[in-house]
């Protein structure tokens, strides 16, 4: 087993450690445990940052990849389905290498960061204890080697979040919003689970690399649209976890969990999972199912932004700012811009991190006030604050010099790239609707600014009518920190400890463009695009047969392909089928000279024609892109300063005039009333008619027999009783009558019987001469 | 001597005849089980004589066989149906049949 391969099995059971410990001893250990957590945790970045280290500085080879399984379950030859293995194993490649460095210092910040938040909570050991088991379910996710293992674990960070947001359970709205993550998770997974069913079926193994391989090699007996729909269905397990239009609507009402559990899982990894997902299934999208990808994201990105500049709630406003980032992120994936969508879902986790855990600390100083309107003026009293949450909004909004710039400059250039090559007019909605959230971005966050930090303090503003809702909703926040909020009673709003300072300054430090890339304008010359190379579908479009398509490396990453045996194995693997599809490759890629050449930015050529199409034309797309999406950064900080700041233009006034889309944004497009008409008051509908169904169908039936079975059972006793009892009774009758004759005959007395014998002699005589006369 | 062959094999039959219905009569009419007994006895010797008489026309040496069985059982008959009224007189203190009908029920 390679070294890392053991690193990776400590890094993914340190976590579960952590959860067992503390779910069991929590309230027997010294400070509920927590510092075991916060210990564990510690350790467990620190090995995900030596294989980081490892394989992303030291070797630096695009197409690292370790891989080591095992047998987990052997069902044998089953009937029907041949023969059924499960196995579990693990991958560390650059992707992998990234997302657990990425997930575990998350994790630990966020355990560090609870530690101040959490304080004083009834159940802050259990709190830890589920961070524990939610990190090593994560880390399931990014390290599975297979469809069937990343389910379990895809499963397990769905039941991990049902666990957080409803940790303060006694509030209703949060046990609410926990049930209806779960549902509209469940939602998804049914789509992702029937999903990984038609690839097995066509396939009979789970593995990602040998779908892949079986998938190039022409193995998939079924038609093109069942590889699109396998694609999709797997997709819509992303759409559930990465709050995706249509299932998006549970992810904000997700924020009834504490905030560093929405830094941790609602912001910066568990929705990622979904990005993660859709990545590495990535080659074996076909186009058609990557235009709906890209649709579905570009619209979510869109929706969500429209949402977020009317929300009131602090959380409120980043969460579906989430949504919409998740958006860019699929869009990204969806438009075939692979490393840029990978590259923002990581710049995303920290900056928006960074901004979860700076509205907790906002939170958590204000005394669990989230409404905005009744907050300004903090940059004075929570400078610490105010400086990493500035960094982590430029970040977000895409301000240059920010990691968040240079991310979404490439989706978006990707998406122009994308539209250039589909052609037709309604493919550029794509990049138009991804420029729009870029403005609507800076808006939103503009106004969070604004109304948070500066200008002066309006709590006093407050009504303190107990049915205002948010005061309702702020009073129930406090069930869980009631000794803290006494302790606290009407002091002034101060700068938080620093074991919640420190995680905001690591995180705002990750925002900034040099951690990623020397040039602040362009994130393909950093270490990430590198690292993360798009890799080559392995299905052709419908022009092109499946067969023809080609495995993911190019001649480049063959020549470097470094020393681990299992790169070597797949090297060799592929080895008889490169130089055909390498041919050509440069047969269809000759329309585009540059493109052919293999010297672009990825510094590597596509086998699949529009693939390259699309890497060449997002390259040449890439100071357009970021003129356009500066342009729109600038116009809406602009403008969000115009109303808020400089107060040019009344914001009340202007949702006045235009009342019916405030009031659609403000109702979230009302999905969720949609939802509640459709599929709720549908599956009520249902259920009431079933109910009627079994009540009057099912039970009338049931009864119905039980009556039956009543009267045959009484004609049965009848019969009984009257039949087969009056013939008992009769024979009784008839032997105790004769008898009774009978017994009169015998007295006893031996004389009469010498009578009866003697008249029966002389009876037979009679009769035997009678005989003899006549 | 020729009154005495006059006596045929009618006239034996005869006397057998009556000697068994005064037995039988004695059987069916008498209450005394001595008495009964006793034509038991008539009637076992009525059956000896028609062994007799058949055994002295026909010739052969059966039935006098066969009446000396008889003889011989009817002494043991005797002996036992004695000992059974002696114990019906120790268990009911008599000997009327009549009125041992214990076997009624």
């Amino acid at each position: 087993m390679h070294s890392l391969i053991q690193l990776s099995i400590a890094v993914l059971l340190l976590p579960l450690l952590s959860f067992v410990i503390l779910i069991f001893f929590n309230r027997r250990l010294p400070r509920r445990g927590d510092f075991i957590g916060v210990g564990i945790l510690g350790t467990t970045f620190a090995l995900s940052a030596y294989i980081f280290w490892t394989v992303i500085v030291e070797h630096y080879d695009p197409a690292f990849r370790v891989a080591w399984d095992f047998t987990w379950l052997d069902f044998g030859n089953v009937p029907g389905v041949g023969p059924l293995q499960v196995k579990m194993g693990i991958v560390v490649d650059n992707l992998t290498a990234i997302m657990l460095a990425m997930v575990t210092l998350i994790s630990f910040l966020v355990h560090l960061y609870s530690t101040g938040y959490m304080k004083g909570d009834k159940h802050y050991g259990r709190f830890f204890a589920y961070l524990g088991i939610f990190t090593f379910s994560m880390l399931g996710i990014v390290l599975s080697d297979n469809l069937f293992s990343i389910y379990i674990f895809w499963e397990l960070v769905g039941l991990s979040s049902y666990l957080l947001i409803g940790f303060f359970f006694e509030k209703e709205s949060a046990a609410d919003a926990q049930k209806k993550a779960f549902l509209a998770n469940r939602v998804g997974d049914i789509g992702m689970w029937l999903g990984i069913l038609i690839l097995y079926s066509q396939f009979h193994t789970f593995g990602y690399q040998e779908i892949f391989q079986k998938l190039s090699a022409g193995e998939f007996g079924l038609s093109h649209a069942w590889l699109t729909a396998a694609g999709i269905l797997l997709f819509m397990g992303c759409v559930g976890k990465s709050a995706q239009f249509p299932l998006h609507v549970w992810l904000p009402d997700a924020m009834e969990g504490p905030t560093p559990v929405s830094a941790l899982i609602h912001a910066a990894t568990m929705v990622a999972a979904g990005v993660y997902f859709v990545a590495r299934i990535f080659v074996l999208l076909t186009p058609e199912a990557l235009h709906l990808i890209a649709f579905i994201g570009a619209f979510t990105a869109f929706m969500a932004a429209t949402i977020a500049i009317t929300q009131q709630d602090i959380k409120r406003v980043l969460a579906y700012s989430t949504v919409s980032q998740l958006g860019y992120m699929v869009l990204g994936l969806g438009v075939g811009a692979y490393s840029a969508a990978l590259f923002h879902l990581v710049t995303h986790a920290f900056f928006k991190a960074c901004l979860f855990l700076g509205s907790g600390a906002i939170i958590h100083a204000m005394h669990h006030e989230q409404d905005m309107r009744w907050m300004g003026g903090l940059r004075r009293n929570m400078p610490w604050t105010f400086a990493t949450f500035i960094i982590a909004t430029f970040a977000l909004a895409g301000l240059p010099l920010t990691s968040g710039f240079m991310s979404k400059d490439a989706i978006l250039a990707g998406a122009l790239g994308f539209a250039q090559t589909e052609g037709t007019w309604y493919y550029y909605l794509v990049p138009v609707l991804g420029f729009f959230s870029a403005l609507l971005t800076a808006f939103y966050m503009g106004r969070q600014i604004w109304l948070v930090f500066f200008g002066e303090s309006r709590t006093h503003l407050k009504p303190s009518d107990p049915h205002d809702h948010h005061a309702a909703h702020a009073h129930d926040g406090h069930d869980g920190h009631d000794g803290h909020d006494e302790e606290h009673g009407h002091h002034p709003v101060h700068e938080v400890a620093w074991n919640m300072r420190l995680p905001l300054v690591v995180l705002a430090a990750l925002s900034i463009f040099i951690v990623y890339s020397p040039d602040p304008l362009d994130g393909g010359k950093g270490w990430f695009m590198k690292m993360i190379p798009t890799p080559a579908t392995v299905v052709g479009g419908e022009q092109h047969g499946i067969s023809e398509a080609f495995m993911a490396m190019s001649a480049e990453e063959h020549g470097t392909a470094a020393a681990p045996e299992a790169v070597q194995a797949e090297a060799a693997a592929a080895e008889d089928m490169h130089a055909p599809a390498a041919a050509h490759a440069e047969a269809v890629t000759e329309p585009h000279p540059s493109a052919a050449s293999g010297e672009h930015a990825e510094g590597h050529t596509f086998a699949d024609p529009r693939q390259a199409e699309i890497a060449h034309l997002t390259h040449a797309a890439h100071n357009r892109a970021i003129q356009i999406s500066t342009v729109m950064v600038i116009l809406g900080i602009g403008f969000s300063l115009t109303v808020y700041a400089f107060k040019v233009i009344d914001p009340d006034r202007t949702a006045r005039a235009i009342r019916p889309l405030y009031l659609m944004s403000y109702n979230k497009w009302y999905w969720d009333e949609i939802y509640q008409a459709t599929f709720i008051r549908g599956s009520m509908l249902i259920a009431a008619m079933f109910s009627w169904f079994d009540r009057n169908i099912i039970d009338g039936m049931v009864n119905g027999i039980a009556t039956l079975t009543r009267k045959f059972a009484f004609l049965n006793g009848s019969f009984d009783k009257y039949a087969v009892d009056g013939m008992v009774n009769f024979t009784a009758f008839f032997v105790n009558t004769s008898g009774g004759v009978l017994k009169k005959l015998q007295t006893g007395k031996v004389q009469t019987y010498v009578v009866m014998v003697m008249l029966a002699v002389f009876g037979y005589f009679v009769y035997y001469f009678a005989q003899l006369v006549s | 001597m020729e009154q005495l062959t006059a006596i045929g094999i009618n006239h034996y039959l005869t006397i057998s005849a009556i000697l068994f219905a005064l037995g039988l009569f004695a059987v069916m009419t008498r209450r005394n089980a001595i008495v009964i007994l006793m034509g038991v006895e008539l009637i076992l010797n009525a059956a000896n004589i028609n062994f007799l008489a058949f055994s002295k026309w026909n010739g052969g040496m059966e039935g006098v066989m066969f009446s000396l069985f008889v003889i011989v059982l009817a002494a043991a008959e005797a002996a036992v149906a004695l000992a059974i009224i002696i114990n019906i007189y120790k268990i009911f203190n008599t000997v009327d049949v009549s009125s041992v009908d214990s076997m009624k029920e």
